[in-house]
């Protein structure tokens, strides 16, 4: 059999994302007795307390029958606590899916997308293996640069999408950048603000895209569970947006995707998250202070703004730094893949495991130059 | 970008594998070549080949066999392949040296394979599906090696820009790299026109940094295999305090390449200070050319994603070597011991062989592992030898059982593991070295 008579051609030369090893292998290949997750920006506090108790308590009974298969509830409780209503939301198997759902139900072949070159790199490869061009604006001092996007566009440009903070260098743009934005984008196209990280910004020139949408129709905004809400496991994220765009996305979307379990999570999570943000919120804080504290004092630039990660540049490639760390127990996120060769990125947690990571960083920090010189 | 050519640029001939048909597949592949405009010298050398080849085959086949001829016009080069099919083949024949005994004469009248190779840039032998084999070969156009360029004043002033080149461009820059007196000029980059011409066909990349009207520097890439990208350069017409554009350079390179397909970055040039900030060290290899002198090359790597590990079964020398390799560059692998597997060998051993005669050297690839397996080595090293070759290396996928199967063999011929080429724990590459060979030569 020629697969490849049956492969379309942006398929065949598209690469697949090779997930990590699941930590028990890790732990064995690299030789280490724990491993301390630093690489995926989860929110290890763990998820609201009402969340933990729903997942606790959840019945089997509860597994046998499909689950709401638009998420009913939980667009109620989005309904209730934003002010919007329940048809403008769709809930998606993480933004991953709302992600992939906007581009199937908007772009075709010849059409393209518009987002920064060093970004989450979800939008640029569901363009790709979708036959659909991604344009890559450069980051401009490690930001979007709304010009840079302005200048890319053309007839066949559908979706732009801004990473609102950025991942990995968590920089963000004002609400008064985002508006300024818009008003030169027009209307003819869709501006979809990626807020997986909103819930950690404190600044209040920080935008709400949900807010902009009366004003701008063509705004949509992501939000998800996985990271201040932590249930990344279980896979719930949002999308919001008009009524009518929402209608055209839901076309693209599979019914039930997104389980019981996490419908029933991510409401109770809503519902008591007001603790949680705030405790959330100090943590990061106390150890984004530490990190960037550690790595003045050995020298090592870092960039990073709001979100729960740091990036950091260090005097070895990226990949091997990953290595040497992960031997010592700590898993970072090379950051080549993110087209930042030579940089790591580290989620902030709580203080007992920064103080962990300081540890291994340093040593390994002075290793390599000892040996250096 | 991806430049798309959408003239015809292949031809093919299906025909059968039997000696009347030899005349057509002869003139299909000289006649293939003017077609596409390759000179009277290019096309002969294809003619050379395809009739060594063809000839050879012919007796190893059944009486029925048909045989495909292609050739594809890849501007730069002539790819010509000849492909059939061989129930039950007699391996043996599949051997650049089959059946040569050093000994006696007549035996080098087999050697049909062998002067094939010698008239072509590259030859390979590919075992497909189904029992299919096909011989690779490629005839580069013959280009003017010299062009004159000249160079940056010593300190141009100004913000530099990275720019990707056109054929134009890189044709400028080539000549620039040749006439800064640079070492290790590969042959593509030594003339001019050929780098440029595989720019546009899509089989080289580039990325020059520009100080005003200037060219100060550049780095190329393109595939060294299917998962991995060979890095040539930076070369740096000014000087560079800090660094500066040479790290430019390769962050954007890398950048580039970062979400494609490949997983790995190789640099086998001269060193290359403060490498530690954007490569492993690999290790070091000497060549001796065929004027005597040597040269050395120092294999730098880095990945291009995080990798699953692997386990790699092996044991005596290359167990040692593989252990201390893996725990130098924190590769994660599981050694394991295997043994005893000898049992279940073929007869005949298969090897492929790539031959660079600019450079004096061999490249010698396992394909089928058999009982004779040291002695086919040995076979190769001496007729080689005889040949001029001054260069042994062999390269195992410790990926591959039919390699593995190998080592001892490898360890009783002379040859000593010298370079790991991580990929993925996938199919990492081992390069040995024939070191009793070098010390004669
Ligand atoms: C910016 C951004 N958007 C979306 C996602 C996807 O999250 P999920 O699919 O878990 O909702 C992530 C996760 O890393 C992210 O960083």
């Amino acid at each position: 059999m020629n697969l490849d008579l049956l492969i379309p051609e942006y398929v065949r030369n598209f690469e697949a994302y090779t997930p990590s090893r699941p930590d028990h292998l890790l732990q064995e290949e690299y030789g280490v007795s724990h491993l301390h997750r630093l690489n995926n920006n989860e929110n290890t506090l763990g998820p609201p307390a009402a969340a933990v108790r729903v997942i606790a308590d959840f019945s089997p009974d509860l597994a046998v029958v499909y689950p709401s298969g638009d998420s009913y509830d939980l667009r109620e409780a989005l309904s209730r606590r934003f002010d919007i209503c329940r048809d403008r939301f769709l809930v998606t198997n993480g933004s991953c899916e709302a992600i992939t759902s906007i581009i199937k139900a908007f772009c075709q072949q010849g059409d393209n997308i518009i987002t920064a070159d060093k970004t989450f790199a979800v939008y640029e490869w569901v363009a790709e293996f979708s036959g659909v061009e991604a344009r890559l604006v450069p980051l401009r001092d490690y930001a979007y640069d709304p010009q840079g996007l302005l200048d890319r566009i053309d007839a066949r440009t559908k979706i732009i999408f801004i990473c609102n903070p950025n991942n990995p260098t968590g920089s963000y743009w004002t609400k008064q950048v985002l508006i300024d934005f818009l008003e030169k984008v027009g209307e003819n196209r869709l501006v979809v603000v990626d807020e997986a990280y909103c819930e950690y910004v404190e600044d209040p020139e920080f935008p709400d895209a949900m807010e902009l949408m009366e004003r701008f129709p063509n705004v949509v905004s992501f939000r998800t569970f996985s990271k201040m809400y932590a249930l990344a496991g279980l896979r719930a994220g949002y999308l919001t947006g008009t009524r009518d765009v929402v209608d055209v996305v839901r076309r693209t979307s599979v019914t039930y995707s997104v389980n019981v379990q996490a419908q029933m999570a991510a409401k109770a999570a809503l519902s008591d998250d007001r603790e949680h943000i705030a405790a959330t919120r100090t943590m990061v804080k106390q150890a984004r202070l530490f990190l960037c504290k550690v790595c003045t004092d050995l020298g090592l630039e870092t960039v990073g703004g709001e979100g729960n990660y740091l990036m950091i540049k260090v005097p070895i490639n990226d990949l091997l730094m990953y290595r040497r760390l992960m031997k010592r127990g700590m898993m970072v996120r090379s950051m080549t893949g993110f087209r930042f060769p030579g940089w790591i990125r580290v989620t902030l947690r709580e203080m007992a495991v920064m103080e962990s990571f300081a540890e291994a960083l340093t040593e390994e920090i002075r290793e390599i130059r000892n040996v250096r010189v | 970008m991806i430049k798309q050519n959408k003239q015809q640029k292949n031809a093919s001939l299906r025909i059968p594998l039997s000696m009347p048909f030899l005349p057509l597949a002869v003139d299909f592949a000289g006649k293939g070549a003017r077609g596409f405009a390759y000179t009277d010298k290019e096309s002969h050398s294809l003619e050379l080949a395809v009739e060594e080849l063809f000839s050879f085959y012919v007796q190893k086949v059944a009486a029925d066999s048909a045989v495909e001829l292609e050739v594809e016009d890849q501007g730069y080069r002539l790819a010509l392949s000849i492909s059939f099919q061989m129930a039950n083949p007699d391996m043996r024949a599949f051997n650049l040296v089959w059946q040569v005994n050093p000994d006696s004469e007549e035996s080098l009248e087999l050697l049909g394979p062998m002067i094939a190779a010698r008239s072509v840039s590259s030859l390979r032998l590919d075992f497909g599906n189904d029992d299919r084999i096909t011989l690779r070969m490629t005839r580069n156009r013959d280009y003017p090696t010299t062009q004159v360029a000249a160079l940056p004043p010593p300190n141009t002033q100004g913000p530099v820009r990275l720019v990707e080149p056109s054929s134009s461009d890189l044709r400028h820059f080539s000549a620039m790299v040749s006439a800064s007196g640079a070492p290790f000029i590969p042959g593509f980059l030594a003339s001019p026109g050929m780098a440029a011409d595989m720019l546009a066909a899509g089989h080289l990349n580039a990325i020059l940094a520009l100080r005003g009207d200037w060219i100060i520097g550049g780095v190329l890439w393109r595939p060294l295999t299917d998962s991995c990208l060979e890095l040539y350069g930076p070369y740096l017409f000014n000087d560079d305090p800090d660094d500066v554009v040479l790290t430019l350079l390769l962050d954007e390179a890398v950048g580039r390449i970062s979400r494609s397909r490949f997983r790995g970055l190789v640099r086998r040039q001269g060193q290359l200070q403060g490498y530690e900030r954007f490569f492993d060290l690999l290790g070091e290899l000497d060549l001796t050319g065929i004027s005597g002198a040597a040269t050395r090359s120092t294999y730098y790597y880095r990945q291009l994603r995080e990798e699953g590990g692997g386990v790699v079964y092996c044991s005596g020398a290359l167990a040692t070597f593989l252990a201390d390799q893996y725990n130098r560059l924190c590769l994660p692998r599981q050694l394991r011991e295997n043994g005893g597997e000898q049992l279940r060998l073929r007869d005949a051993s298969v090897l492929a062989v790539e031959l660079e005669y600019p450079r004096s050297l061999a490249i010698i690839r396992p394909l089928c592992a058999g009982k004779d397996m040291a002695a086919n080595l040995a076979a190769h090293l001496d007729l080689l030898q005889n040949d001029g070759i001054n260069n042994f290396m062999v390269e195992i996928n410790t990926g591959r059982s039919e390699d593995i199967a190998f080592t001892d063999a490898l360890e009783a011929t002379g040859f000593v593991p010298r370079l790991l080429i991580p990929d993925a724990g996938l199919g990492d590459l081992v390069i040995y070295e024939h070191r009793v060979r070098k010390q004669q030569s």
